[in-house]
């Protein structure tokens, strides 16, 4: 046991002598220092309409046409500033003068069907931030005409939180925070074997009363440990920028059982190709296949992380009892072919 | 001629090794590991990607709407053990035919949003079956571009406002619905419910645009066409049913183009570690070949394969081929440029994978970050990704949107082969250092130490687009930030970069004994600051636009003055030099301080924010 450990403790070493390990660990410490400010503007990716919930923007509009429709009441509650023109030269300067966001052309009310124009500036983001701005009242004054047709939408007056940011940040930002340690986990597996296949280090160690087994097992204890302290790191981090997040050691539990697989698999295929460019390169693409199976998991690792992370009461803990059998299964496989595959 | 014959040799011997690396085994498996990423994309696409199911916990009622969403627990429950149920938490909402119920705390809150939206997607489905389009979807808003005196906008080109106004009115008369200025009916009375009639019977012209939207609504289509737009055209929306424009088509072409790179250069910097580690670069190095036809033919065959991939996928995308190959080209050579730096620097594989996936980071930001800005600002041709959008768009690019783009690329590989030929030797190639150590050797050995101030010239030149790319980052990163701090926070990081790159071959010069006179250091160090200053107003020039549009460009790239910044630089450059020279290189660091603060404080009176 006392050799096994000193292996462990040799490959922690090794990171901890190579400055680039701090230097990703110091970057992930930026990023997560401000991944509160950078999750919104990651947002405008994932879902536009979250600027309009997340900003409080309020625009400079233009209107011509019918200056006395309740469509100028919207844009004045949603704290719009509306200025009127009647001449379109004048608001053409205004606008081109920066002096406006945007100008809308209001048609008489009973005009059937109510065709508005909207100008927006010629630069994509800001006419996307202005006309998610402008949506608000823009279905508020669609809703008033319908009802004018007798057409009534139901559930208009139910409440609720605008939920795109919070599902964004549980479903993927936190899983995927919380996943990548175990990538590199696996890339460290696979440079560790590599090197010492390469560097004939291996036969070195092979030739003391360590088997070779003793050896694959402590490099993947030496990256799990490495992912465990990493996935401490991004809660404490997630956790200062105001993040909730339930059943930290269950997500931690579960994203180090994953990682076991991973960088399980990831010495298989190390002690397949046993050269680290095919290694890494086969890794990356079973990575990426892995990713896309796990889309048909229900529930997925993502699932898992998020549904922990959201607090879910229906939460079966059994569920990690099925990633244990698999990294328990898996942890089988390297012993039986190890030797077979290094005498190929 | 045998030049070139020795390169192709060099060449041809990578081509070979990476053929004995693609044995059948290696083949077999990578072709069955993406046939299967392809097959299951192709399925998840077709399913509509749902990254977590059974997020939300809805109790439902036997009389309750039907709530078809995998983000959705459905719990079937009778109303009064469901509202049992959410109170006791094991519920995030609870729904009947009539009602629904929730608690005040968010996860009970949030779900009410997600049930929300769902159910007026119905309902938006429900009346678009039940109802004409007209009473349906009354509200039809044609959105329209125009250029604004900041834009930088294609779309427009010389419309006007009445020109849009105009042309709707046409529109509306060739389809026999006349404009809001169209003459009075003599019976108002009469032409109202003739009028009414008619537009319950007519369809609207724009009803074809309504029932697509309807129709994607209904498929869950919410993606973008990829034709890299943003927002369409003139394109007439529904409020209601309107999909937001992802501005996604820069990180699509990302991945398109830019990840199969990435994974080429991990053979290519392979090749590199692993004849360094088996030391045959020893061979290499004794036989009669110059470093740099090792390196240019060890490159070759991967800007070959990189060249062909950027054909294949632009075949795929239907783009422009000589025009991806022109603007992908610059790329290439960047990527291969960073991954050489990495490959020559390291010697340990897992230094190198950390390395790397800095590196992957580092460009992939470069590369999305300043195109996310295409339109807003011309800082976003930086990013050659901003032309392949325009190119997709079929929007012409202009030389200088080109060169801007492209040339700092190619200066970056044009540095990082001068540095690597001059570093190519066993003792920097195989010797453990720390980072900061084997970068000050590389610089030693890459200097002409004939020509110490032609070489300070060079260099500083060389660096500027190291330094422009450092610096759009931090300004990328930045401008993320509340103001005051970002500001602060910008300025201070841009100026450190400065320093460094126009201190960097002087301090050598004094480390190893090049210059031993003060008056010698002055001299290098104004060379170094005229130098560097004359390289960043030629940036300037080609990107007059950027610099004054934005308030931290303004205070990085120091106005359009020429005597006071030139001083500036002077000044700061010659601070940093003296201060290393009177306290030896431990006090590099403090002289840097001394300069940035110098440099800092110019930057921030230029803003106003010093008087």
């Amino acid at each position: 046991m006392k050799s096994f450990f000193s292996i462990v403790i040799r490959e922690i070493k090794s990171l901890r002598k190579e400055k680039t390990i701090l230097f990703a660990i110091l970057i992930q410490f930026f990023i997560a220092s401000f991944s509160s400010v950078i999750l919104l503007g990651i947002m405008v990716y994932y879902d536009p309409s979250s600027i309009g919930h997340n900003a409080r923007v309020s625009l400079n509009v233009g209107v011509l046409g019918d200056s006395r429709s309740r469509f100028v009441n919207f844009l004045e509650s949603s704290n719009h500033r509306v200025f009127v023109f009647n001449e379109p030269d004048k608001a053409e300067s205004a606008f081109k003068a920066g002096k406006l966001d945007t100008i809308v052309f209001i048609p008489d009310a009973d005009s059937n069907p109510n065709e508005m124009k909207i100008v927006l500036p010629d630069m994509d983001a800001q006419a996307t931030l202005v006309l998610m701005l402008l949506k608000e009242p823009l279905e508020r004054y669609e809703d008033f005409l319908r009802q004018q047709q007798g057409v009534f939408v139901r559930y208009q007056d139910v409440t609720g939180k605008p939920f795109t940011t919070n599902e964004f940040f549980y479903t993927i930002i936190l899983p995927v925070l919380m996943l990548f340690p175990a990538f590199i986990a696996g890339s460290m597996v696979i440079d560790s074997i590599c090197e010492e296949i390469e560097n004939k280090t291996l036969d070195t160690l092979l030739s003391t009363p360590i088997s070779l087994n003793r050896i694959t097992s402590a490099k993947i204890i030496a990256a799990l440990v490495v992912g465990l302290l990493q996935g401490i790191l991004w809660l404490i981090l997630l956790g200062a920028n105001g993040f909730i997040i339930h059943n930290p050691v269950t997500i931690l539990l579960l994203a180090t059982l994953i990682t076991a697989i991973i960088s399980t698999l990831a010495l298989i295929v190390a002690l397949n190709f046993r050269d680290r460019e095919r290694s890494q390169f086969i890794y990356s693409l079973l990575i990426l296949l892995l990713f896309s199976l796990s889309y048909f998991l229900n529930p997925s690792p993502f699932s898992l992380i998020a549904r922990l992370a959201t607090g879910d009461p229906w939460m079966n803990y059994m569920y990690l009892l099925v990633y244990l059998a698999a990294a328990a299964l898996l942890a089988v496989v390297p012993p039986l072919i190890s030797k077979r595959l290094m005498r190929g | 001629m045998v030049f070139m014959r020795t390169v192709l040799i060099i060449a041809g011997r990578e081509i070979l090794r990476l053929r004995a690396r693609f044995n059948t085994k290696m083949l077999a498996a990578v072709i069955i590991l993406l046939v299967m990423v392809a097959v299951i994309s192709f399925f998840i696409l077709r399913q509509g990607a749902v990254m977590v199911k059974d997020l939300y916990i809805i109790g439902v009622s036997p009389s309750a709407p039907r709530l078809d969403d995998p983000r959705f627990n459905i719990i079937r429950a009778d109303p009064r053990e469901g509202i049992r149920l959410l109170n006791d938490g094991q519920l995030d909402v609870y729904l009947t035919g009539t009602a629904l119920f929730s608690r005040q705390d968010d996860r009970s809150q949030y779900a009410v949003g997600a049930v929300k939206s769902h159910l007026l997607k119905s309902e938006l489905e429900r009346i678009g079956i039940e109802y004409p389009l007209n009473r349906a979807f009354p509200l039809r808003v044609e959105l329209n571009y125009l250029k604004t005196s900041a834009a930088a906008g294609n779309r427009s080109a010389s419309l006007t406002l009445a020109d849009i106004l105009e042309s709707s009115s046409r529109v509306r008369e060739q389809n026999g619905q006349p404009g809001a200025s169209a003459v009075q009916p003599l019976n108002p009375a009469e032409h109202e419910r003739e009028n009414s009639i008619t537009q319950a019977v007519r369809p609207s012209p724009t009803d074809e645009q309504i029932s697509r939207q309807l129709a994607d609504l209904q498929s869950g289509n919410i993606l973008p066409q990829f034709k890299a737009q943003f927002a369409g055209d003139k394109q007439v929306v529904i409020p209601s049913l309107m999909n937001p424009p992802i501005p996604l088509a820069q990180v699509l072409l990302a991945f398109a183009y830019i990840l199969p790179i990435f994974f080429i250069s991990i053979f290519f910097t392979g090749s590199f570690i692993e004849e360094k580690m088996a030391r045959k670069i020893n061979v290499l190095l004794s036989a009669p070949v110059t470093p740099f036809q090792v390196i240019i033919g060890k490159m070759l065959p991967y800007i070959g394969y990189s060249l062909l991939i950027v054909i294949f996928i632009t075949l795929i995308l239907k783009g422009n081929l000589l025009l991806s190959l022109a603007i992908f080209l610059p790329v290439i050579l960047f990527i291969f440029s960073i991954y050489l730096g990495v490959a020559l620097q390291y010697r340990s594989y897992r230094d190198q994978t950390f390395f790397s996936l800095v590196a992957v980071t580092g460009i992939t930001a470069y590369l999305v970050f300043p195109a996310m800005f295409v339109g807003i600002s011309d800082l976003s041709y930086i990013s050659p990704l901003t032309l392949a959008v325009q190119m997709y768009r079929g929007i012409p690019i202009t030389v200088y949107q080109y060169l801007l783009s492209a040339v700092p690329m190619t200066l970056i590989f044009v540095l990082a082969i001068t540095l690597g030929t001059r570093v190519f030797n066993e003792e920097y190639l195989l010797s453990f250092r720390p980072l900061y150590i084997k970068i000050r050797e590389a610089v030693f050995l890459a200097m002409d130490k004939h020509r110490i101030a032609a070489s300070v010239a060079v260099f500083s030149l060389l660096l500027i687009p190291v330094v422009f790319i450092l610096e759009l980052a931090t300004i990328t990163v930045c401008i993320n930030l509340p103001r005051p701090l970002a500001l602060g926070l910008c300025i201070f990081i841009c100026v450190l970069i400065e320093e460094i790159a126009k201190s960097l071959t002087v301090v050598v010069s004094i480390e190893r004994g090049l210059v031993r006179k003060w008056t010698a250091v002055i001299w290098l160090a104004v060379v170094s600051a005229f130098s560097f200053f004359a390289g960043e107003k030629l940036l300037l020039f080609m990107s007059l636009k950027v610099i004054s549009e934005s308030v931290f460009t303004t205070a990085i790239f120091a106005g359009n003055l020429l005597w006071l910044p030139l001083i500036a630089h002077a000044v700061c450059t010659l601070t940093v030099c003296l201060v290393t020279y009177r306290t030896g290189i431990r006090g590099y660091p403090l002289a840097l301080l001394a300069g940035s603060l110098i440099h800092g404080a110019y930057n921030l009176s230029l803003l106003g924010v010093l008087r």
